[in-house]
């Protein structure tokens, strides 16, 4: 599991940085909004963890940078002030959840692992890139012709449309798209074929770059 | 039958071309069969319109029922089915087809690479064959149409679903019919191409 930590107190971020890396988390802190958003943008965490009140960019408007560029990770705010609208604009912005501060480290954990548990359903019924479009309700997908998709085809390409903009190895994939399967890098090499197959049977202008022992990544053609 | 009905005088040389057609096509698959060991489609069909249905047509479309109407403005007089284990079977079919002697295409329709609106997918050719016989038009050599529609076993099995359900006068919930005979389509034309693609998989593992 890895988390994105974003906190502007040096000591704050360390102390829950080193308990949370003591629960078997791989955690990426940052010190501001902007680095957070930058993070997000480039690389896949599981969660993110961020305080509202953050010099260069605060939480709320990191949060509305993240969200908008179609990014769904769980995320859970920090807040100082006991205010409600506080808690309202944060949850607007796109925010799972919140803990007013100040917080057991225990009950940032619990929430944690309950945010992982609501994470499948998190989802817009019509995801779309180039001229394709996804619907997930009827796992299908079209441009100029429309073509079934098999649920773990329907899984890995809401991923990879999640991630337009970074590369998503087959590890990547594996834990987001195959959670407690068994699966290996020939298991989504596989998948990806079909995948691939199937976007150029429908014509679509998007094709996926990568391959075998290389990182996958949807694009434009 | 020769020199009465629709077709009159050009029903024989409508039989020997369509004889023509598909020995050609039969050539080709045994040549692919014995290099390759497997059969480049599954099975080959052919008919002439059956002069009812050509004269119901002909009335459809307010022309005339004459030989040059059946034969020259009507291009499936002659027609020729394809069906195919693979999508790229098909393809092969199709290039083959167009290298064949005295046979010009003169219209292609790809509904595999675009299904039709009710999920029909097919691959549809208009031939114009070339025999010494004398054509509807009074040319010798003359000329005839023949019209190929190739498809895999899946979207076969799916045409003719479709096709009672054209000739159906009343189906009690055909909207909702409708919608799953083309979500069947679509999950169809997923299966033909994974197998497709588990087919070249496991070519290139060899």
């Amino acid at each position: 599991m890895k988390i994105l930590f974003a906190e502007d107190e040096t000591d704050l971020r360390e102390v829950v940085t080193a308990y949370l890396e003591y629960q078997g988390y791989q955690v990426a802190a940052v010190s501001n909004g902007r680095e957070a958003v930058e993070k997000a943008r480039t690389d896949a965490y599981d969660t993110i963890v961020m305080d509202v009140m953050m010099p260069e960019m605060d939480g709320i408007t990191a949060m509305r940078f993240i969200r908008e560029a179609g990014n769904t990770t769980p995320a859970i705010f920090l807040t100082a002030k006991a205010e409600i609208s506080d808690r309202v604009e944060g949850l607007d912005a796109g925010a799972d959840d919140y803990l007013t501060k100040p917080f057991s480290m225990e009950e940032l954990s619990a929430r944690i692992r309950a945010l992982g548990r609501r994470k499948r359903e998190y989802k817009t019924r019509i995801l779309s890139f180039g001229n394709m479009e996804l619907d997930t309700e009827t796992s299908e997908i079209r441009a100029l012709n429309t073509i079934g998709l098999a649920h773990k085809e329907v899984r890995l390409l809401s991923c990879l449309l999640g991630n337009t903009e970074r590369d998503m190895s087959a590890e990547d994939l594996i834990r987001e798209v195959w959670t407690n399967e068994p699966a290996d890098p020939d298991t989504v090499w596989m998948y990806i074929s079909f995948l691939r197959a199937k976007l150029q049977s429908i014509q679509a202008n998007v094709t996926i770059d990568g391959d075998r022992n290389k990182p996958f990544r949807l694009r434009e053609i | 039958m020769t020199g009465n009905g629709l077709y009159g005088p050009y029903y024989d040389a409508m039989t020997h071309i369509m004889t023509y057609m598909t020995e050609q096509i039969e050539a080709y698959g045994k040549a692919y069969e014995a290099e390759k060991g497997e059969k480049l489609y599954e099975h080959l069909e052919y008919r002439i319109k059956s002069e009812d249905s050509m004269t119901e047509k002909l009335d459809r479309q307010n022309l005339e029922k004459t030989a040059y109407n059946a034969l020259r403005v009507i291009t499936d007089s002659i027609g020729i089915r394809i069906v195919c284990l693979f999508i790229d079977d098909v393809y092969e079919n199709i290039r083959r087809i167009k290298s064949l002697p005295r046979c010009r295409v003169i219209l292609e329709k790809d509904y595999i690479q675009q299904a039709k609106p009710n999920g029909y997918r097919s691959y549809h050719m208009i031939l114009d064959v070339e025999t010494e016989e004398a054509d509807a038009e009074g040319n010798t050599p003359g000329h005839y149409y023949a019209e190929i529609q190739l498809r895999t076993i899946a979207m076969d099995t799916w045409a003719a679903l479709e096709h009672e359900l054209k000739y159906k006068k009343k189906i009690a919930n055909q909207e909702l019919i409708i919608q799953e005979l083309r979500r069947c389509a679509n999950e169809l034309a997923a299966c033909d191409v994974s197998m497709q693609t588990l087919k070249r998989i496991i070519r290139e593992g060899e």
